[in-house]
Parts: C-alpha cells; structure tokens; sequence
C-alpha cells in the first residue's frame, strides 16, 4: 500500500535540460496540485575533477585551472587561491596588486549581480527587467575588458601579485561606467520594490527566517537578506580591504524581495568602493617572486565571492605541486536553504526561489566522464580528450 | 569580541573531547578529537553555544609513502595510511578546525545531520569523493559522481589514477 | 465597404482562408518585434514567422507513447478550423463579414475559446507532466477571464441592441462618442481577456517556459505544434478586429481597419513588456475578485441607462 502509493507522487523534473536553468541540475519537485510537498536535488553534471586535477599541476599552472572553476567568479577563484599560495609560501603582494585585485574583484560583483537581476526576473516571467539588466551589464563586462582584455576568465591575478596596471584612460572609462550603472541601478531598485506585478512574485515568497538561515548555513546575499551578518570582506578583510573597507548590506525581510534589493544595494556598495580605489590607488610594484616550491603547510583562504562565502582548504608538501585543494563554493551551501524552504510553496514559484540563492552550477561540479557514442561508459584522460579534440577539428 | 578571544572560546567550548591542539595560522586552531566524540562536539561548539557556523568539511587522504629503494619510486600502502576529516568552523575571522583522525581500514564516522540538516551536501561530498562512511546520514545517492561509478572507488584518494580504460570500439 | 466576395473566394483566399493565414503571421512578426523593441531587442525579421511556420511544417512528428493517436493528430487542426471559422462573421479589414447572422456574436466568442479547449485536451492527451499541469493550467485559466470577457464584448452589443457583429459594427461607426469612453471598464476587461485567451505575458502561466516547459504543447512537435502556432496568430487577428470593431468607433475602409488594429496592438505589447508573469491564482484572483465585478457593475449600468435612455432623453433636449 505504501509502496503504491509512493507510485502515485506526481513528481515534476526540473534538469537537467531545463529552459529554467542555464546549467545543468536536476532537480525532483513532488506536488500536491500546484503545491510542492518535497524537493530533492541531484548535482554533478558537469563535474570536472578538478580538485583532483590540480594536484597534478604545478603552482602557477593550478592558478589558470582554478580560474575556470566558475566561468561567472573565476576571479575571486584565482584570487583566493593566489592568496592561499602566498600565504603558504609567507610572502605579501604589494599594495598596489591588492588594490588591484580588490577593483576587479568588485567590477565582477556587478558583473554577476547584474546577471543574475536578469536571471531572476526572467524566471519571474519578467523579460524586460531581463534584457535591460543584461544590455547594462554589458557596461561592466566592457570595463572589465578594457582593464584585462578579457571578458569572462580575467586572469588578472599571477602568483605574488596581479599582471594588469590600471593607466588614467582606464580610470576614466571607470568612473563613467560607475556613474552610467549607478543610474541605472537606482532606476532598478525603483522597479523591485515598487512594480505591483512583480512583488506579488517575489514579496514573502521563499522566506528564510534568521534562525533558519544561520542553522542551515545560508551565506552570501542569500544570508544577508535573512539578517545574517556575515561577510567575509567586512569580518576577515583580505587583499585590499583593510584599505578600503566595505559596508555590510542585510535586511530582514529574509523574502526573495530583501535578496533582490541587498543585491542591488550591494551593487552602489560596489561602485563607490571602484570609485575609491580608482581615486586613491596606491602606487609601487605590481609583483613579488614566489618561490617555486611553496614550503610545507596548510593554509585557509577565505574570499566574499559574488554568491557568498568561498573556501579554499590548501595543503602543500614541500614540493612544486599541491598535496591537495579543497573548495567549498557558496552555491553548495545554500542548497540546503533552498530546498527547505521549497516546501509549501507553489510550483510557479519554484523557479524564483531556486535562482534566489544565485546558484552556480558549474562552481560545485568540478570530474570529466564522458558518455560515449555507444551505451557503454568510456572513460578518457586528458591526453585522450585533447587528443580526441584535435581529430575532430583537423 | 577579538579573534583570539573568539577562539580562546572554542576551545574551552571542546576541552572536554581535545587531544591536542596546533596553529597553522595566526587566525585558525586544529583541535584533534577522537571520531566518536565529533557529535558531542560539534553539538557544544554550534547547538549550544552557538559558536559560528559550519563552513565546510573537507576530506584529507594521508597515505603512508614506502619508498623503494632500487627504483625510488614511492609506493603507497593500503592498509596503513589514514583519511582525515576536518570540520571548518568560522566565525568572524577564527576558524576552528575540529580534525578527526580515521584508518582506512575502520573510515566511519557519525553524520552530524541531525542536528546540522545542511551538513548533508558537505557529507555526501566526502562520502563519494574520498570514501569516509558517514554513519546514518540521511541521503547516500550520489550527488555529484555519475549513478553507473564503481563502488569502493574514491577519486580523491591518491591512489586513485584513473578508472581502467575499456577498449575502444 | 460593402463589397461582396464570392463565396469560395472568400473562404479560401480573401478576405479569409490564404490571406487571413498571412496576415495572421504578419500579426505575430508585429507583435514579436514590438515587444523587442520594448525591450530594447532588435527583433526578428518579417518573414520569421513565416520562415518558422514552414520549417516546423517540414519537420519530423513525434507522437508520444500512451497518447490517443487520432486526438493528438486532429486536436490542432481542429484548432485551427475554429480559429478559421471564427473569423468568417467578423468584418476583416474593414470588408463585410462572409457569413453575417443574428446572434454571430456568441458563436464568434465560443469558436474563440474552441483553441483553448483544444489545448487543454492536447495536454491531457499525453502523459508528460509539464503538458499536465500546463493543460490544468490553460483550463483554469480560461474559466477565469472567459466570463469577464464575454460580459465586456456583450457590452456594445446590449447598447446598441443587436448581436450580430456586422451590424454593432455599423452600428458602432455611427456612434458620436466611441464606446472606449463610454464603456471603458469593457474596453480593458476585452483587451487583457483577449490577451489571457492568447496566453500572451504576463498570463502565459500555462506555458511558462521557467516552470513547465512550453506547458501543454511541451509534446507537440512539427505540423502540430505548428498547426497550433498559426491558430493562435489567426485568433489574435480576429481578437483585436473585434475590439476595435466594438470599442474603435468600427471601421467600414482598410485603412481605418488598419491604424486602429494597429494601435491595439501597439498596447498589447506595450502590456506584455511591462509586467512579470502572474503565477495562475493571481491570474483567477484578479479576474474574480476585480475583472468580472467591474464588467458586471458596467453592465447593469448599461441595462439600467438603455431602459432609462426614452425617459432621460427628452430632457438633455435630445
């Protein structure tokens, strides 16, 4: 009886090939009508392997893999990892290079809160909310080019510094796309908190009270908008906050609302810390040598990516190769939240609540299995990958 | 309340389960504990004094190295080596690391989701990756390794170097 | 324009059957192109719906397993013989209906809602989930805004005491003051009906891509699913002909026709770019609790005046 019942779930997939998600995740949501009863999740799609991968690299060639953990935040990747390694080998970036960093590591927080304004609303049914957010994301995306020459994996960051200088053309180009995106950010808020459709999409829908975000152990703006004051730029300042410090944004509404608007209050956060460091920036070298074998030790990095909290676990033997890299992605620890406070709502809503937390799927994958032509599972090695790749564009 | 303060706290808080204690960094304290205290513990630390949060739990494979003489070559041993599981508190800038020792021939380890439900993602992702049995967690699918992945096979282990090729067709 | 077709004529090439099919694509090139450029999008190109039609004509059919074959073959192109029929009795750019009959109106209206039905039972056809719950889904909607929105096209019809829609036509030119003022209530309740009935944003619960795929016709694929597209197109055509026709003041040229459907339209995606998708009970929510009160409040007053109107006339010195 039990067993049919169980039969009689009506159960509504979400993955991994869902017009919803922009990466691959399957989610499993059981209904009661338009209610949903429960919420599993199954990740792993696109794992790659590599905290397995990187301990067969060296230190500099581990930084570009790191880079490509995310393709939205790969820049707070390299960077925690950078840190890690300097720490490890107990050596400083000069100033300048933090500075560095910390511009970048902010020009991408609007990068990926600009994106994900879109996402959100386009999962709310709101399409022009979508490609306006996107057409000004474009602005940042510019900067970010202009100072790199890159638009996605920046690779601004080198063992022992950064490799990229800003010139005054460039912090020009800076302080008006800030001023642009800073208009455009107010008319933004406007629209979040006072178009009618819109907050009956997202005022007290997925609420996440304070107790159950800090025992789930929500973190990021997901926390920050239950009234979780945690961040780690403001709690364990890394490269070039101790110098220019950020102001912590929360709310406690703890609704999809209060996630969009500390999002985007995050976002004027963001522009006056670009405006600072673009005004004040210290002068000095852009590097320092690292040795290349970092000496034996474990070391911690933490960094506030876009999406939260992102760990870095780092443990070196001595020799020119990691013993081992741990990450731990923001994205991994709402998941849990997400799915709590899945329940009860309705099926309409799940799309919001799940692109609530912002989540990266490709940050919490990192394994390469590839399914074959036949049935049969093949497994390939990098050396047969690049080989398969180079026959099949000759 | 300063960072050295905060973890002067933590580890009073587990004084009761802790064999000994380093510091890898000026910020952070591993705290070593035996793997059956690790409930008892992580219940004082978060549940009742509400010490930080959990902010990740990673899996370390220590194998132990026989280097051969003739060839150089370092072998690992099967039997003796040991995982490592190390749950990260922080809180604020302190990070306390409660670090559990575990053979590999005796890898289990109480699931601590029953008081912490998000821990679950963290335990499935050692479980899979590096082989520590999680006693009683709730979910053992797999979460991130594809459904058709041999049993007993553990890629963060460093002997794992690769699944046996089939051939192909 | 009192000009008579033959009738083959105009059942197979114009005003109905070929043309009505083009403008009908052109409509949805309009449609899809405004609400680009709303937002700040180029837009397709005018000959992308036509270019869409023909390839989802030239594609593979897939019929899923545990479906009823012959209900899922004829659903859509019963649809679209609704669509098509409805637009017989309706005066199409601005020419006389090909069938014109008293009481058309409510034939009219009921053909109209034959789509909606169509895709409600071609999404309880098949066993896929999101097709379930975007076919309970399309239904609840329709029962919804089916009410208000023949209450609002009952509007004009009771005012000028006909319900045959050429003659509120006539009639409706002839009218010093348009019935978007007099009747404005009706007017809107017609023009967000007609857009719930299309499913256009932000009532386009039913196929909300974010939650339930294409909703009902997830399944459909090839001639079906096109078959469904072009029906759709053909009854936004007949939807917006009917509100001007009613609410524009009529229209007896093309021309007039024309600038009047078109502005219509211009307000219809003016709405679709301007809100995010209602979830469904906000959708009943709103008909029930707002839509229908209003709709029926105005018509009582309609009644109430037209019984008034031989009494009150004479003393406004009419």
């Amino acid at each position: 009886m039990e067993a049919k019942q169980k039969s009689e779930k009506f159960i509504v997939p979400i993955g991994p090939q869902h017009p919803a998600l922009k990466e691959p995740g399957h989610f499993e949501f059981t209904v009661d009508g338009e209610i949903v009863t429960n919420a599993t999740a199954r990740l792993g799609f696109v794992h790659r392997g590599m905290e397995k991968g990187v301990e067969d690299r060296n230190w500099t060639q581990g930084l570009y893999l790191m880079e490509r953990v995310c393709g939205i935040c790969s820049h707070v990747h390299a960077m925690a990892y950078a840190l890690g390694v300097e720490k490890l080998a107990n050596i400083q970036a000069p100033p300048r290079a933090q500075a560095i960093r910390e511009l970048v590591a902010e020009l991408e927080r609007i990068h990926s809160h600009l994106l994900w304004l879109g996402v959100a609303a386009h999962e709310g049914g709101f399409d022009t909310l979508f490609m306006f957010s996107w057409r000004d994301r474009e602005t940042v995306m510019d900067l970010l080019e202009t100072i790199t020459g890159n638009r996605v994996n920046y690779s601004a960051n080198v063992l022992g510094g950064v490799k990229i200088d800003i010139n005054d053309a460039q912090k020009d180009a800076l302080r008006r796309g800030m001023d642009f995106l800073e208009e455009r950010t107010k008319h933004y808020l406007k629209v979040v908190t006072e178009d009618e459709t819109f907050l009956g999409r997202t005022r007290k829908i997925g609420v996440m009270t304070f107790e159950e975000a800090t025992l789930l152990g929500a973190i990021g703006p997901t926390g920050r908008a239950s009234g979780v004051q945690r961040d780690v730029r403001v709690d364990s300042p890394y490269a070039g906050y101790p110098d220019f410090p950020v102001n912590i944004v929360t709310s406690d509404a703890g609704d999809l609302e209060a996630r969009f608007v500390v999002r985007i209050k995050e976002l004027y956060e963001s522009y006056r810390l670009v405006r600072e460091i673009v005004d004040h920036l210290p002068g000095g070298d852009l590097t320092v040598k690292v040795p290349r074998r970092i000496p034996e030790g474990e070391v911690i990095s933490r960094v506030e990516a876009p999406r939260g909290e992102l760990f870095y676990f780092m443990k070196s033997n001595g020799t020119d190769k990691p013993e081992r890299i741990k990450v731990r992605t923001p994205s991994l620890c709402n998941w849990g939240s997400v799915l709590t406070t899945a329940i009860g709502h309705k099926l309409a809503d799940m799309p919001m609540i799940l692109a609530g937390i912002d989540p990266c799927f490709s940050c919490n994958d990192r394994l390469v299995m590839i399914n074959g032509k036949k049935t049969e599972t093949q497994v390939w090695d990098w050396e047969d990958l690049r080989q398969y790749g180079i026959e099949y564009y000759k | 309340m300063d960072t050295q303060e905060l973890l002067q706290q933590a580890l009073e808080i587990v004084k009761e389960w802790t064999i000994e204690v380093s510091q890898p960094e000026e910020n952070r304290r591993d705290i070593y504990i035996e793997a059956r205290d690790i409930k008892p513990a992580v219940k004082a630390l978060l549940i009742d004094n509400h010490w930080g949060y959990l902010s990740a739990i990673t899996g370390l494979d220590s194998p132990d190295y026989q280097i051969d003489e003739e060839t150089k070559e370092r072998k690992i041993d099967p039997d003796k080596g040991k995982l490592e599981v190390l749950y990260h508190f922080c809180n604020r800038a302190a990070i306390a690391t409660l670090r559990v020792r575990l053979p590999y021939t005796d890898a289990e380890i109480d699931s601590i989701c029953e008081m912490l439900p998000s821990a679950s993602f963290y335990e499935r992702e050692a479980m899979e990756l590096i082989g520590v049995n999680f006693r009683n967690t709730p979910i053992t699918d797999h979460l991130i390794l594809p459904e058709n992945w041999p049993a007993g096979v553990y890629p963060l282990r460093k002997t794992f170097k690769g699944l046996e090729k089939k051939t192909q067709g | 324009m009192n000009i008579t077709f033959p009738s083959l004529i105009a059942l197979l090439l114009f005003p109905g059957g070929l043309f009505l099919l083009g403008s009908g694509l052109f409509f949805e090139y309009l449609d899809r192109k405004l609400v680009a450029r709303f937002q700040n999008r180029i837009g397709p190109r005018w000959f992308q719906p036509l270019a869409d039609f023909i390839k989802l004509l030239a594609k593979e059919e897939v019929i899923p397993a545990g479906t009823i074959k012959s209900l899922f073959i004829l659903l859509p192109i019963f649809a679209l013989a609704a669509a098509l029929t409805a637009a017989l009795s309706v005066p199409l750019f601005g020419f006389k209906p090909v069938f014109s009959y008293n009481g058309d109106l409510i034939v009219t209206l009921y053909l109209l809602s034959m789509m909606t039905l169509c895709i409600g039972l071609a999404g309880a056809n098949t066993e896929d989930r999101f097709s379930i719950v975007g076919a309970t889904r399309a239904l609840t909607q329709l029962f919804s805004y089916e009410a208000p929105f023949l209450l609002a096209m009952l509007g004009p019809a009771i005012a000028l005491g006909t319900w045959n829609i050429s003659l509120i036509n006539q009639g409706a030119t002839q009218q010093s003051l348009w019935f978007i003022v007099s009747q404005p209530i009706g007017f809107l309740a017609a023009l967000i009906g007609l857009m719930g009935k299309l499913e256009l944003p932000p009532f386009d619960a039913p196929e909300a891509e974010t939650e339930i795929v294409a909703g009902a016709l997830t399944e459909y694929s090839g001639r079906g699913f096109g078959l469904f597209k072009i029906g759709r197109d053909i009854e936004l055509v007949v939807g917006l002909t009917l509100i001007a026709s009613f609410y524009l003041g009529g229209f007896s040229t093309p021309l007039d026709f024309l600038w009047k459907v078109f502005v219509l339209l211009l307000i219809t995606a003016a709405l679709q770019s301007l809100f995010a998708r209602l979830r469904i009970d906000q959708t009943v929510g709103l008909w029930w609790r707002i839509g229908a009160i209003l709709v029926l409040c105005q018509l009582v007053l309609i009644i109430v005046g037209n019984t008034l109107s031989p009494f009150i006339a004479p003393l406004l010195g009419g």
